[in-house]
């Protein structure tokens, strides 16, 4: 039997919570949303093994956890992009609105945090879930996750307190292509 | 008890995160009083983290994906057998529906037409009320079929002409009808029955809301199916847990029993 009506309804419900953290571990919105996509394949195809007593969020941001861990793993398995479709890649990166310069070091920070730290840290900052939940989403205890948010705290605060300078001597030598690399 | 140069940036980060006990932020508050450098770090971290949500709150706000909505109501496809007859089903249907030029067939995901991603309220509640009916099996109906003024009484109470539909043909007979409340009037509901199978099927009457859609649209929720439709001032649904070709047998066969002014010869839309 396919999964009833009423947990299609809470997926549908739980649907904008689920591509926000999507988009934040995947930073562009084609990606974003195939790994959205693969979550609700995963979801409908287990819906039996969801307690309808649990938190449907936390249930699907932890399959969501799991199956970007299959996507970096699998990543890693193919080969390095080739010169030719770097652009098009970067291209498809939703474009930054607000104070870019901003946002763009943010992800760049972001992007240089292990994969640990950087999940604990958008569960905790961004999903604003307790140490508790976020344990519960990454199936790790609840101190694992205090050390990994602090320590990708620090992390990131390091790489843009040096980027600022770095960034600064990038903009007085304009090239136009390297600052859309980072 | 500890001293307050223990505090890391591991308290610190807990701290900002409301996850220490009111003993220990009592005493981080108190130690980063004192301490403005560890203040100006949090302070920065608490930027960060304004930062991040500033980045991916407008997520939340973006309109879903059609793929996706229809992803989340997607069943699993019929057997190929069933697929076939079903198609079988639909280019009768086409031969004598097509002919009025009204009908027009839209898939059996509801996502994919309609913004909301699911039938419209008044589906759900025809699927809601057969559910709650056909498991009645004294009281499943409020007036009898053998009942001369079945079809006046529920004309006069809804507003549109009702009609008692002879499904014997496809081998179900009328069991009665009720009365039920609709979000803002009422509706009707009248009761089919197999009496070999001992299956049910209920046809679902309501006066339409001016702007719903008028294509004929199959939707299956679990075990049921519902084939529904507008026309010319009536909403209808045909609800039952039966194979959608047989299903789609029986929405002809009330179709073709349309009072007049509904059927047919109504202006096309």
């Amino acid at each position: 039997m396919s999964a009833p009506p009423a947990f299609r309804q809470q997926l549908l419900a739980a649907m904008p919570r689920l591509r926000r953290y999507a988009r934040s571990l995947a930073f562009d919105v084609n990606s974003a949303d195939d790994l959205v996509q693969s979550v609700l394949e995963r979801a409908l195809g287990h819906w039996r093994q969801f307690d309808p007593r649990r938190d449907i969020v936390l249930w699907l941001l932890s399959i969501a956890h799991n199956a970007h861990l299959d996507t970096l793993r699998r990543d890693r398995r193919l080969d390095v992009l080739p010169p030719e479709r770097v652009t098009e890649v970067l291209d498809a990166r939703q474009p930054l609105g607000g104070d870019a310069g901003l946002r763009l070091d943010l992800t760049a920070a972001l992007e240089r945090l292990t994969p640990d730290q950087r999940s604990a840290l958008l569960l905790v900052l961004v999903e604003q879930l307790s140490y508790a939940e976020a344990a519960e989403v990454l199936q790790v205890p609840a101190g694992t996750v205090m050390s990994r948010v602090s320590r990708a705290r620090v992390a990131m605060r390091d790489w843009l307190d040096g980027s600022t300078t770095l960034a600064g001597s990038v903009r007085a030598a304009p090239k136009p292509d390297l600052r859309r690399v980072i | 008890m500890s001293r307050p140069d223990d505090f890391t940036d591991t308290d610190l980060s807990a701290w900002l995160d409301g996850e220490l006990d009111a003993e220990r932020r009592a005493q981080v508050d108190a130690w980063l009083h004192d301490n403005l450098e560890a203040g100006a770090r949090v302070r920065l971290w608490a930027a960060d983290r304004d930062a991040l949500r500033a980045r991916w709150d407008p997520v939340l706000g973006e309109p879903l994906p059609a793929a996706l909505v229809d992803q989340v109501w997607q069943v699993p496809a019929l057997p190929r057998w069933a697929q076939a007859a079903a198609m079988a089903g639909l280019l009768v249907a086409g031969g004598v529906i097509g002919a009025a030029g009204m009908w027009q067939w839209q898939g059996q995901r509801p996502g994919s037409t309609l913004a909301a991603g699911t039938p419209a309220g008044w589906v759900q509640r025809a699927g809601l009320a057969h559910s709650v009916y056909v498991a009645e099996p004294l009281h499943a109906v409020e007036v009898k079929a053998a009942e001369e003024h079945l079809a006046r009484w529920l004309t006069r109470r809804i507003n549109i002409e009702v009609k008692l539909y002879d499904l014997r043909d496809e081998g179900f007979e009328l069991v009665g009808g009720r009365l039920l409340p609709d979000a803002g009037g009422k509706s009707a509901q009248l009761m089919y029955e197999n009496p070999q199978t001992h299956q049910r099927v209920t046809v679902y009457l309501r006066k339409p809301d001016a702007d719903a859609p008028t294509a004929f649209r199959y939707v299956q929720q679990g075990e049921l199916g519902m084939f529904y439709w507008v026309e010319a001032g009536a909403g209808c649904a045909l609800v039952g847990a039966l194979p959608k070709e047989r299903l789609l047998a029986l929405a002809q066969a009330i179709y073709k029993q349309l009072p007049s002014e509904q059927g047919a010869n109504a202006p096309v839309r």
